[in-house]
């Protein structure tokens, strides 16, 4: 019996297929179950639990600390997608034009803090953003001569708008990259029609580019958007752990993270995993029919 | 069945090189891991996470092995320096799923409140009170010193140190404009000395000193002056009363020092180059100082040696208490370590042994809490960095007067939380201009309180195993 024989391929194909299904029914479907099973119960770790039924949840909506964090990584994700997206867009036009000179090494500065990672991008945007000593107040108080802007505490009383800034620094040099992909790819041929027809550079970004670039901006958009929900690492180390004062910087994967792996209560933390992956559901299924019904009116 | 296996198996035959490759060392990594033994059952593990302490035992554990024949009743020790939060997802992945740990953890203080979030039993450290008594240690102790580790009456690890708090001033600056800080014995009088020293000769907008360095933000130093002025944020029970009358009134005064025209106090960081060039700069003219803290401004500060002087904290009200304490360490014993018995033995001789409660204070200038170690010469010596003032005298003279502390879980919370009030506090009062009115800022206190009073007690109320849901 040859492999091309269905009896064989069947079976290959199990084959090939069994570690992607331990894995995934190991490391995916086993924990969901057991984290739908866990936010029923209250526990202290693991090995001791009370089941409590949907009191997790119930506690869930009446907690404030919970709705904001929920407000502070909505604010998150806007400041994403509304300033971080659209300074990507325009960064890879930019970098885009073959007036540019010297391309490559923009592609090289503005992707750079990829290449240094979150932790020591966040460690340095700590000191970049300190009061007195940090490079921001330094610089504010050279440019205005104003000695008095050395006093902003960033990490103390502004640190959305703070976060909201490292994350440009960290991730627009990383969507920029997929637009750029992008905009490379767009049908140089449409373009110079639409430029024999008269169209100027604001008609052909809105009427050939914009729509070369949709699919991906729909991926990049879906992609800031789930990553800016899951925001946790960056308020977590400018932080130090705690959501800051007032829990202004509190996210909802921190809260998770406080509840299930500080406080040890896996049921509360599995309940806020619950509520968070209905939000991103919801979002996504929102952003599924947007699509469709563009597509739909096209 | 067979003939699928036989199928699979010759289906096998089809796999890439580097497949099989991959799939080597998968194999040869894993019985490499089976067969390593990372330490012999005879050891004894010990986990620190400050490398001043394990400077400090690795000597002293080396002689007490060498006095032993080699190993001490059959085991040697193994010490290992690890991060604070290493230690604690260690310690609580360990406690959560009844797995070895460490025999001895040296845990700090804010971590310890998770240790005691569960049920009783499942504390994971060992209760240690009957054998602190059989062995009178729990009479030697300092006995506020066992209140961080302590819970319902059972104290459940061996304290490292007192920590209580004193005033470092800037002793050079007062000297020179003629002020003896000496004669304040309560907040009021020290502020009174100390305001002729914040007008701004230098014309630059701001104050020359400011007579202290503490502000809103800095959540440690509000607990400590709360804890100084007699303010409890839970009761011996665990049940939190951050919204009383006094707690009200700390609050208030220590938020009236940074508010409005009568601002009193500056914000300098405690630990980075900034807050050390401020103090370099006598930004501030004193700091409250936990005994750790010396030992930081002599690695990071040494442009203020010789230049600083202690004494103790001026109180609230005439009479009042005169320190505090912040921070703390405690040994633990987990309850999963087999040599419970050598463990402790080790750990007494640690932690009463003249020679490393020496090393402590001259390395870190912490004082013992054993209290028949404070006769020992060392606390008496003079200290340059403070004028040659004998600062462990002076400290230990405070020590036995530092405030109880609880060990409620929700501690830490509930500091966060006074220093949200605090903030919003502050916040309000810039918002209005002129003078603010310390009545004003209690009635402020007051319903910030019983908002914070409320935010515990609705997380404490989730938490079915504090039973305070029955209360």
């Amino acid at each position: 019996m040859s492999l091309r024989s269905p009896d064989r391929r069947v079976v290959f194909a199990w084959a090939a297929m069994t570690p992607f299904i331990v894995l995934f029914v190991v490391f995916m479907v086993y924990p969901l179950i057991q984290s739908a099973f866990l936010a029923l119960n209250q526990t202290y770790g693991p090995e001791t639990q009370i089941f409590v039924g949907t009191k997790n949840f119930e506690l869930l909506i009446e907690d404030p600390v919970f709705w904001k964090a929920i407000r502070n990584t909505l604010i998150y994700t806007l400041g994403s997608l509304f300033i971080q997206l659209p300074l990507a867009f325009g960064l890879a036009l930019v970098l885009n034009s073959r007036r540019l000179r010297g391309r490559s090494i923009y592609r090289l500065i503005f992707f750079s803090p990829q290449l240094m990672g979150l932790v020591f991008v966040s460690v340095l945007g700590a000191l970049a953003f300190e009061k007195r000593a940090g490079l921001v107040n330094r610089t504010l108080a050279w440019i205005t001569t104003d000695a008095s802007l050395l006093e902003i505490d960033w990490l103390q009383s502004y640190i959305m708008p703070t976060l909201i800034l490292i994350s440009l620094w960290l991730y627009v040099g990383f969507n920029m990259i997929y637009f750029l992909a992008a905009l490379q790819n767009v049908d140089n041929s449409l373009l110079e029609a639409a430029e024999i027809d008269g169209a100027g550079p604001l008609n052909r970004l809105q009427h050939v580019i914009i729509p070369s670039v949709r699919p991906v901006a729909t991926f990049v958009v879906l992609l800031s958007m789930i990553g800016s929900l899951q925001l946790f690492e960056l308020p977590y180390i400018l932080l130090q752990g705690n959501g800051g004062p007032n829990n202004q910087g509190l996210t909802i994967v921190m809260y998770l993270y406080q509840n299930g792996f500080e406080l040890g209560d896996l049921g509360y933390a599995s309940a806020v995993g619950w509520a968070l992956a209905l939000m991103l559901i919801g979002l996504a299924l929102i952003q599924i029919w947007m699509v469709r019904r563009e597509e739909a009116m096209r | 069945m067979r003939h699928a296996l036989t199928l699979a198996l010759l289906s096998l035959r089809h796999l890439s090189t580097g497949v099989w490759i991959i799939a080597s060392l998968f194999v040869l990594s894993g019985v490499t891991l089976m067969f390593s033994i990372e330490r012999s059952s005879d050891d004894l593990e010990m986990w620190v996470f400050s490398p001043e302490h394990e400077a400090m035992y690795t000597p002293m554990l080396q002689q007490m092995s060498e006095q032993a024949g080699g190993d001490i009743e059959g085991k040697n020790i193994e010490l290992s320096l690890l991060s604070i939060p290493a230690i604690k997802s260690r310690m609580m992945s360990g406690f959560f799923g009844g797995l070895p740990t460490a025999d001895m953890i040296e845990v700090e203080r804010a971590t310890v409140g998770q240790v005691f979030m569960g049920p009783p039993e499942a504390i994971g450290f060992r209760d240690i009170t009957d054998r602190l008594k059989a062995e009178g240690l729990y009479d030697q102790i300092n006995a506020p010193s066992l209140s961080p580790w302590s819970v319902n009456g059972h104290t459940y690890g061996l304290p490292h140190d007192v920590h209580p708090v004193m005033l470092a001033y800037r002793a050079d600056l007062t000297e020179a404009a003629g002020i003896d800080l000496s004669l304040a014995t309560t907040w009021d009088e020290f502020f009174t000395l100390l305001r002729p020293m914040m007008a701004d000769k230098d014309a630059d907008g701001r104050p020359d000193h400011y007579p202290l360095s503490m502000w809103v933000t800095q959540q440690d130093n509000i607990e400590l002056l709360m804890l100084q002025g007699g303010g409890q944020l839970f009761d011996a029970k665990g049940i939190p009363t951050l919204d009383t009358q006094i707690n009200a009134e700390l609050l208030a005064e220590i938020v009236s020092w940074c508010a409005g025209d009568q601002r009193v106090a500056t914000d300098i960081d405690e630990f980075s180059a900034g807050g050390h060039q401020a103090r370099v700069d006598g930004e501030a003219i004193a700091y409250l100082c936990p005994d750790w803290m010396c030992s930081i401004w002599k690695m990071h500060v040494p442009g203020i040696a010789g230049k600083m002087k202690l004494m103790p904290l001026p109180a609230f009200t005439p009479g009042g208490r005169r320190t505090s304490v912040r921070g703390g360490t405690m040994l633990g014993f987990p309850k999963t370590s087999e040599e419970f018995d050598q463990a402790w033995d080790t750990a007494i001789e640690l932690y009463t042994s003249p020679e490393i409660a020496r090393v402590l204070y001259r390395k870190v200038d912490i004082i013992s809490p054993i209290r028949s170690l404070w006769d020992d010469p060392v606390y008496g010596e003079p200290d340059p960095f403070f004028m040659d003032q004998p600062k462990g005298l002076m400290f230990i003279d405070l020590a036995p007067e530092i405030p109880i502390r609880s060990s409620s879980p929700y501690n830490y919370n509930a500091v966060l939380e006074i220093r949200d009030a605090a903030i919003n506090m502050l916040n309000r009062s810039q918002d209005s201009s002129g003078e603010v009115s310390l009545s004003s800022l209690i009635e402020q206190a007051k319903r910030e309180l019983e908002r914070a009073q409320s935010a515990i007690e609705r997380q404490m109320t989730r938490n079915a195993f504090t039973g305070v849901d029955s209360q």
